[in-house]
């Protein structure tokens, strides 16, 4: 499938995600124990046979590099394309600040944008849990010969985000801005299949006009222009990681296993940067009931409802329910958590209390030792 | 490029006392310990232990044995001037070749393999050892007593010394005498089957077994004996850690048992990683009423019954109801609700009807065995593996 090439943007700047976010990009976002947001969209590409991708990154990206390395956990580490990062060069004012758009994003990367040689251009945002059958989307996307297709949600969206109003022809005429909860139209996952000409073309008629925004900016005009967008509806888990809240939610829709069969079916493999760990012991005394649960782990502790990464030691007499717990976090002998984000290698010391809700999850930073 | 040291690793056995589980593919890459394949051990042994260079010799089932070891690349074993390199038996112009007819032979066959690098010393792995070992320690204690040929041993009780090769050492500590399996053994010092040879004597000793006709080509029982015949220096490496042989199914299941212990062998030292070949599974997933206790789990799983001091493999699924004790799950073996496994090692993709039982707890009896139930088979709705069986077909139950 050498006719398409993959962009990702990572370079999000989500300031609703707080301390998750201070040291890396939303993109390179533990989730689920063992993986990376942008695995999502890594492995969607790659199960549609798309090896050559790059990834619009911005600041903050040492975590980034490392999960990526040369993106051979992906099959992507190629002697000619492959995985290539693109952290902003030579324009100098693009070098404060962040992008304030997708269209910017593009253009500070438009020497790389040029250079491609594949026909359609896939984007997408790396802070998206959804597994996305690509294929699928491209054959619609041939089909219907549309110059753009708009890779929509049929999940319910808790975040800001647009709609694509669909009509008779199957085609979206028109789009509304500024939805949180769901309503008329096809929710965008701000994912596209898109005529690397045209999107050159927007990208141009938007640094003239100095505009930045992808959807806002060149979508509406070329809707206003006559254009049409194509819709496919991405049906299962799709979900955009905006806020310390919806990543909470998300992590916890992994609990439920039809959702955790939508973000993983076994026809469309996620992958991820190995790790060798072994295999988690559990201690006698020690009690788990609804968790996932990565290698590398000893739990003597209780478990529940938790999301536990690799290499975390839950010792005797600890209480966890409902927490997000991530890679080489040591809990201490009775501690008690509840609704806790336990970001990487944090510490909690022997019988602390910490506890958050549902709706305001309590977040130990990195590194942190309480 | 000039060696200090390689290794060549001997993958061949079949493995026929562990039957049922080696149909398809050789005993080094036997699922083992939840995350491993058992060649992980010496492979990651050798690149802990800064030796980059290793020939595995196989001549069984090596299709899976060559897709897993691929490049290397898991065990940091990719480098440019060295590398792993499956190594079976081949023909040479004018001859019609020959299978490897004893370990000496394989090593004499892949002299052209070992000359290539131009070692000092080569090392001799067997790929059925459960165990971690810093090799360079032993490399330099082979040097500093200038041996020809340097065996690592470890103590065991007399008692068990009679299943061994025993070294007996002279009073200056060089090895004397060499006994495989002896009835009265003299010393409690049992050969571990890792040898590090001086190649040049190494590569004499060969060739001239080699040419014996009576020779059965095998390095305990000519290759050894020949050297100390001549008056080689031939040193015994005393080694003091966990070690364990696998080519019974009750060790097989013994060494999984050890695995529930970091006090036996501790997988979980960053400084001695044991790597593995593995493609990234979703973290397992513990039920709601799910009991798991003792006992170790791999991403993949799905536990949804109850688990008590067993090893499972990734992707192995227990559904609710079905008991899992004192077993061994491979990858992706599947137990149905309602189905009791014990005292068991069930194969890999192997399917536990609802309701079936698979072995019996020993509850103090002394006669009782493994139940082993090898891979892709079903074990039908209902149907009893008695203790100690050994089911390799579908048919069977």
């Amino acid at each position: 499938m050498s006719d398409f090439h993959g962009i990702i943007f990572a370079y999000g700047a989500v300031p609703e995600l707080g301390e998750l976010v201070k040291k890396r990009t939303a993109s390179s976002l533990p989730f689920c124990g063992r993986y990376r947001l942008i695995d999502f969209a890594l492995s969607s590409l790659m199960n549609a046979g798309i090896h050559d991708v790059g990834v619009i990154m911005r600041r903050d990206y040492q975590s980034l590099l490392d999960h990526l390395a040369s993106g051979k956990d992906w099959d992507m580490g190629r002697r000619i394309g492959g995985l290539r990062m693109l952290p902003p060069f030579g324009l100098p004012e693009y070098h404060r600040g962040d992008y304030t758009g997708t269209i910017e994003a593009l253009n500070a990367v438009s020497t790389y944008i040029n250079d491609i040689n594949a026909k359609y251009i896939v984007m997408m945002h790396g802070n998206t849990a959804a597994n996305i059958d690509l294929r699928a989307a491209i054959r619609q996307h041939l089909r219907t010969g549309a110059e753009i297709t708009a890779i929509c949600t049929e999940d319910t969206p808790d975040y800001n985000h647009h709609r694509y109003i669909v009509g008779e022809d199957g085609f979206a005429h028109s789009m509304i801005f500024n939805q949180t909860t769901a309503g008329e139209g096809a929710a965008s996952l701000e994912a596209y299949i898109i005529s690397k000409e045209l999107l050159l073309r927007m990208m141009e008629t938007c640094k003239a006009e100095n505009h930045y925004h992808f959807h806002r900016d060149a979508i509406a005009a070329y809707l206003a222009n006559g254009g049409r967008v194509g819709v496919y509806y991405h049906r299962g888990y799709g979900k955009r990681i905006m806020s310390t809240q919806s990543y909470f939610a998300a992590n916890m829709d992994m609990l439920k296993g039809e959702k955790r069969a939508e973000l993983f079916p076994p026809e469309r493999p996620v992958r991820t940067k190995t790790h060798e760990d072994v295999s988690t012991y559990y201690a006698e005394g020690s009690k788990a009931a609804n968790c996932l649960v990565s290698d590398g782990c000893i739990i003597e502790g209780e478990i529940e409802n938790c999301i536990i990464s690799s290499d975390v030691r839950i010792s005797r007499g600890a209480k966890l329910s409902g927490c997000v717990i991530m890679r080489g976090v040591q809990i201490a002998e009775g501690v008690m958590m509840k609704n806790v984000i336990a970001d990487k290698v944090s510490e909690a010391s022997a019988f602390q209390t910490i506890m958050g809700s549902e709706k305001l999850p309590v977040v130990l930073p990195k590194g942190t030792k309480i | 490029m000039k060696k200090s040291c390689i290794a060549m690793l001997l993958a061949g056995g079949q493995g026929s006392r562990l039957y049922a589980l080696t149909q398809d593919v050789a005993k080094p890459n036997m699922p083992f310990g939840g995350k491993y394949r058992i060649i992980d051990f010496p492979l990651s042994n050798c690149a802990n232990s800064g030796i980059d260079t290793v020939g595995v010799l196989t001549q069984y089932r090596p299709l899976q044995l060559n897709s897993y070891i691929g490049g290397g690349q898991p065990w940091d074993l990719d480098s440019t001037d060295g590398g792993v390199f499956i190594l079976p038996p081949y023909q040479t112009a004018g001859e019609t070749g020959s299978w490897f007819s004893g370990t000496a032979n394989a090593i004499y066959q892949n002299i052209g393999f070992i000359e290539m690098y131009d070692p000092d010393n080569v090392l001799i792995l067997s790929g059925d050892h459960i165990y971690k070992m810093d090799y360079s320690k032993m490399l330099r204690e082979h040097m500093e007593k200038d041996a020809a040929c340097t065996i690592a041993v470890l103590q065991v009780s007399m008692e068990e010394a009679t299943r061994f090769g025993i070294m007996n050492l002279g009073e200056n500590g060089y090895v004397e005498q060499f006994e495989e399996k002896p009835k009265q053994p003299k010393s409690d010092l049992a050969s571990m089957g890792i040898y590090i040879f001086n190649w040049k004597k190494l590569r004499k000793y060969l060739i001239e077994d080699e040419n014996d006709p009576d020779s059965s080509k095998d390095f305990g029982k000519n290759i050894i004996p020949n050297m100390l015949k001549a008056g080689e220096k031939l040193w015994p490496y005393r080694f003091d850690g966990y070690w364990r042989d696998v080519g019974t199914i009750t060790s097989l299941w013994d060494a999984n048992m050890d695995m529930l212990s970091t006090t036996l062998i501790n997988l979980y030292d960053p400084s001695w990683p044991i790597r593995s070949r593995s493609v990234a599974q979703p973290p397992h997933y513990i039920g709601e009423d799910a009991v798991v206790e003792h006992s170790i789990v791999t991403e993949g799983c799905v536990i949804e019954g109850s688990v008590e001091n067993s090893v499972l493999s990734s992707s192995a699924v227990v559904e609710k109801g079905a008991r899992v004790l004192y077993s061994v799950l491979m990858p992706g073996a599947h137990i149905e609700s309602g189905a009791t496994v014990e005292y068991a090692i069930i194969g890999e993709g192997t399917v536990i009807k609802s309701g079936a039982h698979v072995g019996a707890a020993p509850d103090g009896s002394d006669e009782w065995g493994v139940a082993t139930c090898g891979p892709r088979i079903t074990v039908r709705q209902g149907a009893q593996v008695k203790a100690g069986a050994m089911i390799y077909k579908s048919e069977e139950v």
